[in-house]
């Protein structure tokens, strides 16, 4: 589903972000991305929706060489990868309703089904009671779990959640992580980042570790961390 | 792509409304610059009018010398009805000239007065089959007996046409710069209206929206810009045509020659219907443009 072939990655004033990152992700698969702050995790999930370029290296997702898709294909690339992102990017003239709908909008579904489908992932979302709140009238939880609604909205086929408890308290990020989970079991693969050690190791996932844009750990039913 | 109408209309009105003194503003431009375009379009129609009109009335006379013989001026007659150049052409007796001459000259009683019916001299007026057959006809007479003087109106005409001609360019000229300029605005509207939003529409990119879902509404805006400039240009030629119409319709002789000039309600049609059709491409184009570069992936 995801492949990567010797990518690299580096930002202006030779900042690296990543160096020579080979990995494959299977279909239906739930991985885990771990590694300190600034080793390239969040870069690794903006490859892959092709908000950047690498500087060299393959990337593959869903079968299709990412890097030869011509730019007016790259929305139909986005629209089969949802994706949570960590500052969460929501509008902010726009209810969580409408940032949900918005998704949903933009890939040109007909009213009624929007109509149909928001609210049901608001509810998967625990929003129901927030859904004519403006961002800025909602937590930092309730934020994200609006990001995780509109992600994952139009049924993607792959998920991708950059750090998306790191704004919550221990027990709604269990709530989170059962919905990432069922969403991964309804087919959808799902590649996470996280911080969140706690969960990691409850999970028992697939785990790769980064460190300084290097691939240094790579381990199926892993924890957060070797010595853990 | 399904492009749902309710979400088009909807971001282009509120997008209108955040920048309504901007907005105002171009389409004001767009104004101006097409009520140009539209007057020298008029005056473009009224000349070419006026022209065929000149050119197709005297297009040259022979004076006869004023004690011109009567064999001598049958003669003439004679070979003007046998060219086959010659499309038309009538006698003006002294008289016929005198009244002329005297009309001419109503206000300079001196000049009216110091001239007799019979010092004024005869004339042929001549109508060419063409234009450019002028001269050649002319010529022949200039040495003819009993001829004082082959006077050409083409002449006249064509100076008359190089004032209009000059007049247009002018007109032309100052539309285009004002034309330009209103799509510049268009497009720094435009430009503004995305500036504002360029983080939603960093996020539209990412959740998957086209360029040209993002694109259309910004469209629209240029577009009803420009629509609605332009119909406010049309009003105003349509009713500054009807003055002039009016003005020269009411006036005494002395400007009749104006009246050569009037254009028909189709002529106003036809250059309002071009105005919109210029003010349409010039907003749509112009926010097109604008939003380009944001959309850069
Ligand atoms: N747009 C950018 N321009 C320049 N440097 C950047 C940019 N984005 C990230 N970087 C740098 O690239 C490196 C990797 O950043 P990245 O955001 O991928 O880290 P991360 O693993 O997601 O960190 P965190 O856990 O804090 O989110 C960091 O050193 C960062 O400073
Ligand atoms: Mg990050």
């Amino acid at each position: 589903m995801i492949r990567l072939r010797d990518v690299n990655k580096t930002y202006k004033g030779n900042v690296v972000a990543l160096r020579d990152m080979s990995i494959d992700i299977a279909k239906q698969e739930f991985v885990f991305v771990v590694g300190p702050t600034g080793s390239g995790k969040s870069t690794l999930i903006r490859l892959l929706i092709k908000e950047e370029k690498p500087d060299s290296g393959r990337i593959w997702v869903a079968g299709k060489d990412i890097g030869q898709l011509s730019s007016w294909k790259v929305p139909l690339l986005r629209r089969n990868i949802g994706c949570v992102f960590q500052d969460f990017k929501l509008l902010p003239s726009k209810t969580a309703y409408e940032n949900v709908a918005f998704a949903l909008e933009v890939i040109g579904r007909p009213p009624h089904v929007i109509r149909q489908q928001v609210p049901q992932v608001l509810d998967l979302v625990g929003l129901t009671k927030k859904r004519d709140h403006f961002p800025n009238e909602m937590s930092g939880g309730e934020q994200q779990r609006v990001s995780i609604a509109r992600a994952f909205v139009n049924r993607p086929l792959i998920l991708l959640a950059d750090e998306p408890t790191g704004n919550l308290d221990p027990s709604t990020s269990v709530g989170i992580m059962r919905l990432l989970d069922r969403i991964n079991r309804t087919g959808t693969t799902v590649v996470m980042s996280t911080h969140d050690s706690s969960i990691v190791d409850t999970m028992r996932r697939r785990v790769v570790e980064l460190d300084r844009g290097v691939l240094v750990r790579d381990q199926a039913r892993g924890v957060y961390g070797v010595n853990a | 792509m399904a492009v749902n109408l309710e979400y088009v209309f909807r971001e282009t009105v509120s997008n209108l409304k955040r920048n309504v003194s901007m907005a105002s503003a171009a389409l004001l431009t767009v104004a101006v610059s097409l009520t140009l375009v539209g007057g020298a379009l008029l005056v473009k129609k009224g000349v070419e009018r006026a022209t065929v009109q000149w050119r197709g009335n005297v297009e040259l006379s022979i004076f006869m010398k004023a004690d011109a013989s009567q064999p001598e001026s049958e003669a003439i007659d004679r070979q003007l009805k046998s060219m086959p150049e010659v499309k038309d052409y009538r006698y003006v007796s002294k008289p016929e000239a005198f009244e002329e001459f005297k009309k001419i000259f109503a206000n300079e009683p001196d000049v009216r007065e110091s001239l007799t019916v019979e010092q004024i001299p005869p004339s042929y007026r001549v109508v060419p089959r063409e234009a450019e057959q002028t001269k050649i006809v002319g010529e022949r007479f200039e040495n003819t007996a009993g001829v004082f003087r082959v006077s050409y109106a083409k002449e006249e005409v064509d100076a008359l046409v190089s004032v209009t001609n000059f007049l247009q360019i002018m007109l032309w000229g100052i539309a285009a710069v004002l034309l330009a300029a209103a799509s510049l605005l268009i497009l720094n509207t435009i430009r503004m209206a995305i500036f504002a939003r360029r983080r939603e529409v960093a996020v539209m990119k990412l959740v998957g929206a086209t360029n040209w879902f993002i694109r259309i509404p910004f469209m629209l805006e240029g577009l009803l810009q420009g629509l609605v400039g332009a119909a406010l240009a049309f009003g105003v030629v349509w009713i500054g045509r009807d003055l002039v119409q009016d003005r020269v319709a009411g006036a005494r002789n002395d400007i009749q020659l104006f009246k050569q000039f009037l254009v028909t309600g189709p002529d106003v049609m036809t250059t309002g219907f071009v105005l919109l059709g210029v003010g349409v491409f010039v907003g749509t184009i112009g926010s097109a443009l604008a939003v380009r570069r944001f959309l850069d992936v």
